[in-house]
């Protein structure tokens, strides 16, 4: 009978392997909604630009913008159908169509793709120690401009960074990517739920961040050492640009050696996402839009029909990474308002909805005296994105 | 968020709960971990006043 080979040192010491092993089987993948299945907010958003909103589609993955940049964009949620992302167990992308070119980009202008960490959840990289590992970076992306492009991590607690490239071979066909970044044994992640690490996939970059030469070790900012050799991929509207199946990953791997995709159900990604953002609207429902489908309606009046001031509490049902911002709606659209409803009777809209308290865990939410009702109607949002 | 106007806001005691209405429409906490707060302390930065509660 052959024996197996017995790793006995590292059974003695407890060690893991520094080998291009999976440092964290059965882990849920560290970034959330890489294989962009969840788009609480919309599933489509015109016309981002310079001043835009981060957060307006896809969970998660914002548009960020430096400078006053001209170009205009779509954010979609695409579903796939074929490609290699498809074939590969990917139903969903973030797409970005440009609407509006911008040809020539101002020293300052730089558009992006971006993702935030907390850094409780970055404590394994063990960076700004001696211990510290590598990052690998893998994703699916198709773009129409073929050539270099840039994708960062910004380290917000320390201000320090690094730039990694990948190169598009063919135009608009998927290609996976896998882009490692050094250790850096300088700069701790604060262990909290702020944010402490930016990834960045330029789209565009003037040259106040191309002049100088490629920061691919990690070190203090330096503008012009961020997106050097990044195309422009917003010079035509013919351009597009798509990602999906994102992973980050403990150390240095390659394509053939990266660990496979973590696939989560549905559900448990979706959970996930409401630790930064919750909507009562239905999933494909644009937020404030005129409906009752999703909306709470609070148990009734204790007290029997009133005119008078009534109140709901609300518990989410995952706690929320800081307090959110909460926003209310009616059931007609109406922002900063609720309904009072009289069952059976009438629904009164856009009625004063005032905030009694909140915090992670839950709101209460109230209605001074207006119309006769027995319970309240109303939507919300809360965001606690990063 | 673009900012135009905050204002504190009080529960029916009177007494502030913590929490901010920007734009008759965001109820954003004080709270330095949430990023509309952050944008807030910049808008007051910049020379600009909280209203207090009606």
């Amino acid at each position: 009978m052959a024996l197996s080979k017995i790793d006995v040192a590292n059974m003695l010491t407890g060690l893991v392997p520094n080998d291009n092993t999976i440092r964290r089987p059965n882990a849920k993948p560290l970034i959330i909604n890489g294989d962009m299945a969840i788009s609480q907010r919309a599933t489509s958003v015109t016309g981002l630009t310079n001043g835009s909103d981060v957060y307006v589609a896809l969970d998660r993955f914002g548009f960020n913008e430096f400078g006053s940049p001209s170009s205009q964009h779509t954010m979609t949620q695409e579903s796939l159908t074929s490609g290699n992302a498809y074939i590969n167990g990917f139903a969903n992308a973030l797409k970005m169509d440009v609407t509006t070119a911008q040809g020539s980009l101002d020293a300052d202008d730089a558009t992006m793709i971006i993702y935030k960490f907390e850094g409780q959840d970055l404590q394994l990289f063990k960076k700004g120690t001696a211990n510290a590992e590598k990052f690998t970076l893998a994703f699916w992306v198709k773009s129409t401009k073929t050539g270099t492009h840039v994708v960062e991590l910004f380290d917000k607690d320390n201000t320090r960074h690094v730039s990694g490239t990948y190169s598009i071979s063919t135009t608009n066909t998927w290609e996976h990517k896998v882009v490692v970044f050094p250790a850096d044994t300088t700069g701790v992640f604060g262990d909290d739920n702020a944010r402490s690490l930016d990834v960045s996939w330029f789209l565009s970059a003037g040259t106040n961040y191309t002049s100088g030469t490629l920061q691919t070790s990690w070190g203090g900012q330096a503008d012009t050492t961020r997106a050097v050799g990044q195309v422009n991929t917003v010079d035509n509207t013919s351009n597009n640009w798509h990602i999906t199946g994102v992973q980050l990953e403990v150390g240095e791997f390659t394509s053939s050696t990266l660990p496979p995709f973590q696939h989560e159900s549905f559900g448990d990604n979706l959970a996930r996402c409401q630790r930064y953002f919750e909507t009562t609207f239905e999933v494909g429902t644009a937020i404030g839009a005129s409906t009752s489908t999703g909306i709470i309606r609070s148990g009734g009046n204790q007290g029997g029909r009133t005119s008078g001031r009534m109140g709901h509490g609300f518990t989410y049902p995952v706690p929320k990474r800081s307090a959110p911002t909460v926003v209310f709606y009616d059931n007609s659209g109406n922002s900063g308002a609720l309904a009072r409803l009289d069952q059976g009777s009438s629904t009164a809209s856009n009625k004063n909805a005032t905030l009694a308290g909140g915090s992670q865990k839950s709101f209460e939410v109230t209605s001074t005296g207006d119309s006769t009702a027995d319970c309240l109607n109303y939507h919300f949002t809360a965001d606690a994105e990063l | 968020m673009i900012i135009e106007k905050v204002k504190k806001i009080n529960n029916s005691e009177g007494e502030f709960i913590n929490h901010y209405l920007v734009n008759d429409k965001y109820n954003v906490p004080k709270d330095e971990a949430n990023r509309d707060y952050q944008s807030i302390l910049a808008w007051v930065a910049d020379g600009n006043t909280i209203q207090e509660a009606d």
